[in-house]
């Protein structure tokens, strides 16, 4: 969690300019402005398959709606393009509903829901230009918005399989879905700030709460798995995490951020990465720190590249500098990446963390001048 | 836009660029103190080692991250021209304030004078060749054939992690916080470039430049252990000495060298609880001077040469061991070297307790060869041994001065 920039941003906002204030603060809800309107995809899914309506659109945000009305045997709906997942909806159980938000280029694409009769179905957006290249910051936050939603309700699904293995009471299981589900937390910090009191909430480590009685949120639930090992008294911490997370849900659909929160929160991130999530003490009883590493680091890229158009219009050489550092950091990473996930944190040695934290610094002090360049 | 930070104490930021260095000698309203106040950035050598001592150090060593030449040569031109403003008591240059970036200078010295600030700078020979034998930068072929990295010398016992650099940056002021604010804003500039390696602060001088005749006040300072050691240290405005000593000449090797000068430092551990519980006598015969006045054994008063040749009852009067008779150029082949140390502490050793403080040694010299034959005789037989260890390490080459505004360190070495 980010404690005492939550803290500080808001309580600071009283001497603020107002330009500042909503830059540090920014939670309620604002119409879009500019820029192309969304257009509405409904997929339904079914033992058939899962058929986009309408399956072509123009270029520009496009809101998915899944429903599943009465099939067990299909429950996600993926949207691909250029062989990656671009957004997705998983654990879609009968009755159920879930929507995720994208901004597409012009071009092919296909909606792919496993265990169908037909798994893959055509899905085009037409135009011209670039649903990227919209230079306009309204475009920029109102993508990384989207891309808050979309994180969020994978937060959602993720912790889900966490919460259910600690009110199973199977530790292997919990210990297994703990860092998967806290990545996608991890890479909307850079807006932490604007969750309110749902961060230490759900973030909290033992040394941020005044009376560890009260501790909630995922580092809790990571010292009973790995200090104490033993779940016993979890299952309503886990309970109090899925609400929390709900209820976060509910709130990024509404929240709206300035660009110069998208680049202060990112670079605020990444100098509390270089400086004292370095150490370790994050995932102090896991050592699954290089997920959390990996998930700042591509948060904090989602923000710049959203930023990115409008920076080198203003100012190409700290723009390119930025590529390029932030490619140093994410090379710098992938040397630990184990099966799907990171090494353990505790085999990597001071001298490998100092490099770490070297490059990140490398990166986080030229985007302190990001915020300058894009309001 | 530039700001002084005399103008932005008087309270009239923001009046006007204070782009001339001249602003302070000529309009500023504290024009009195400016002659002394300012030493020279631009000149034939630089700042920082002829320069009268100044009261403080802060000195830090870096090592560079980026394998870019390109790289390297916009951090010395960024860091010249950062640092002559900032020798002027001038801010860090950069865009006006702006609230939503970070200030370009860190502030810390806002409102403090220039306080006589000099930032020198110096490449390690890990600069021109890595560990692995690479040529880095491609600087190998222009590394002056006495520049290797120090051999190892008797009377060490050094810890890696405050030892070598690829580039050192001596900053001295008689204000501390002028001297940190200078290599503070220089590792500010550089991040993504070079990450910084070690650091020592240096909170009194033990040297003096200026000799005997117009020497400071009281003479050559004290070290910690209460001796006025370097009292024959060359002087700052003896050229002919220093062309002898202390510059690289021209015809010494490498061109890009000459009027630069190579910098040994040295963290050198006193165990300062056993030497305050050493007898006066003892004490005085370690050094070889005696300890109020500073005199030699064999003089009144502190500049009176030294006698090696006087004998007692007991033998040489300057014992065969005592440190200034080992250290001595009658006893070195006419060897001298400048000397620019500073006392350091660093709080308590964990495992002893004892005070972790000594002396900063810091020295230029025309060859590193002149402290290797020093330090090889000092480390085997000075008496001083018992009460030292050398425990840090760097050997520095320092280009020359800048001859003005358009001039960046080490730009003859990257030409």
């Amino acid at each position: 969690m980010t404690p005492t920039r939550s803290r500080a941003a808001c309580a600071a906002a009283a001497v603020l300019s107002a330009g500042l204030l909503a830059a540090a603060c920014a939670s309620s809800p604002q119409p879009s402005a500019g820029g192309p309107p969304a257009t509405n995809v409904s997929i339904e899914i079914s033992d058939a398959g899962c058929g986009p309506n309408p399956a072509t659109v123009p270029t520009g945000p496009v809101n998915f709606a899944v429903t599943n009305p009465a099939s067990d045997k299909v429950t996600e709906a993926e949207v691909l393009g250029g062989g990656k997942i671009l957004g997705e909806k998983e654990n879609i159980t009968p009755g159920l509903d879930g929507a995720f938000s994208l901004r597409l280029d012009p071009g092919t694409y296909s909606v792919y829901c496993p265990g169908a009769a037909k798994d893959t179905w055509a899905f085009t957006v037409q135009g011209n230009g670039s649903a990227a290249a919209d230079t306009s910051l309204t475009a920029a936050t109102q993508a990384y918005h989207d891309y808050v939603v979309t994180e969020v309700g994978q937060l959602q699904t993720a912790a889900k399989t966490f919460t259910d293995a600690v009110r199973a009471g199977d530790i292997s299981a919990a210990e297994q879905a703990y860092a998967p589900a806290r990545v996608h937390y991890e890479s909307i910090e850079p807006v932490a700030e604007s969750f309110g009191d749902l961060d230490p909430a759900i973030d909290a480590r033992i040394d941020d709460v005044t009376d560890p009685t009260q501790w909630t949120g995922f580092h809790r639930i990571e010292k009973a798995l790995w200090a104490d090992h033993s779940l016993a008294g979890m299952a309503p911490v886990a309970d109090k995490l899925d609400a929390d997370i709900a209820t976060l849900k509910a709130k990024v659909a509404t929240n709206t951020y300035q660009p110069a929160e998208l680049a202060n929160g990112a670079s605020d991130l990444l100098t509390e990465v270089s400086t004292s999530k370095v150490t370790g003490e994050e995932d102090r009883y896991s050592h699954t720190d290089l997920w959390d590493f990996a998930a700042n680091i591509d948060g904090a890229r989602k923000a710049f590249e959203l930023l990115q158009p409008a920076l080198a219009a203003t100012d190409p050489d700290l723009a390119q500098q930025l590529e390029a550092r932030f490619t140093d950091v994410v090379n710098g990473l992938a040397k630990y990446r184990s099966g799907n996930g990171y090494e353990d944190y505790g085999a990597v040695t001071d001298t490998d963390r100092r490099s770490l934290a070297d490059s990140v610094n490398a990166l986080a002090e030229p985007l302190s001048q990001v915020a300058g360049k894009v309001v | 836009m530039e700001l002084s930070r005399r103008r932005l104490l008087q309270g009239i930021a923001g009046a006007g660029a204070a782009g001339a260095g001249l602003a302070l000698a000529g309009c500023a309203p504290s024009a009195a103190a400016a002659p002394t106040d300012v030493v020279d950035f631009h000149g034939p050598h630089q700042a920082g080692i002829a320069t009268a001592v100044q009261d403080r150090l802060a000195f830090m060593t870096f090592d560079v991250t980026s394998t870019s030449r390109a790289d390297v040569v916009e951090l010395l031109k960024s860091w010249t021209t950062a640092a002559e403003a900032m020798t002027r008591g001038a801010a860090v240059p950069g865009a006006p304030p702006d609230d939503q970036v970070p200030p370009a200078d860190t502030g810390e010295a806002v409102g403090l004078p220039a306080a006589r600030l000099t930032v020198t700078v110096g490449f390690g020979p890990s600069l021109f060749t890595g560990p692995d034998g690479s040529d880095r930068f491609g600087l190998a072929a222009r590394r002056p054939a006495a520049f290797v990295p120090l051999p190892a010398l008797p009377g060490e016992l050094l810890d890696p992690a405050r030892s070598g650099g690829d580039i050192a940056v001596q900053a001295c002021s008689d204000d501390p916080q002028v001297a940190f604010h200078a290599v503070r804003n220089l590792a500010r500039i550089g991040r993504g470039t070079v990450v910084a390696r070690w650091a020592e602060l240096g909170f009194g001088k033990t040297s003096s430049t200026q000799g005997s005749a117009d020497g400071d006040p009281g003479g050559t300072p004290r070290n910690l252990m209460g001796f006025k050691d370097g009292t024959r240290n060359i002087v700052g405005t003896d050229d002919a000495a220093l062309d002898q000593h202390v510059w690289v000449a021209d015809a010494d090797g490498q061109g890009w060298l000459g009027g630069g000068s190579y910098l040994v430092a040295r963290r050198i551990r006193m165990f300062v609880e056993p030497w305050d519980r050493d007898r006066l006598g003892d004490q005085e015969a370690v050094f070889g001077r005696f300890k109020d006045s500073g005199a030699p054994l064999t003089g009144k008063a502190e500049f009176d040469a030294p006698d090696y040749a006087a004998t007692g009852a007991d033998g040489p009067v300057i014992p065969a061991n005592a440190h200034i008779r080992l250290a001595s150029p009658e006893n070195n082949g006419g060897l001298r070297i400048l000397r620019r140390g500073y006392s350091y502490t660093d709080g308590i050793d964990a495992t002893t307790g004892t005070l972790d403080a000594g002396l900063f040694f810091l020295a230029y010299m025309r060859d590193p060869n002149q402290f290797v034959t020093l330090q090889r005789k000092l480390g085997t037989s000075d008496a001083l041994n018992e009460y030292i260890r050398h425990v840090g390490s760097g050997l520095f080459a320092v280009p020359p001065g800048t001859s003005g505004p358009d001039d960046w360190w080490g730009r003859a070495l990257f030409s």
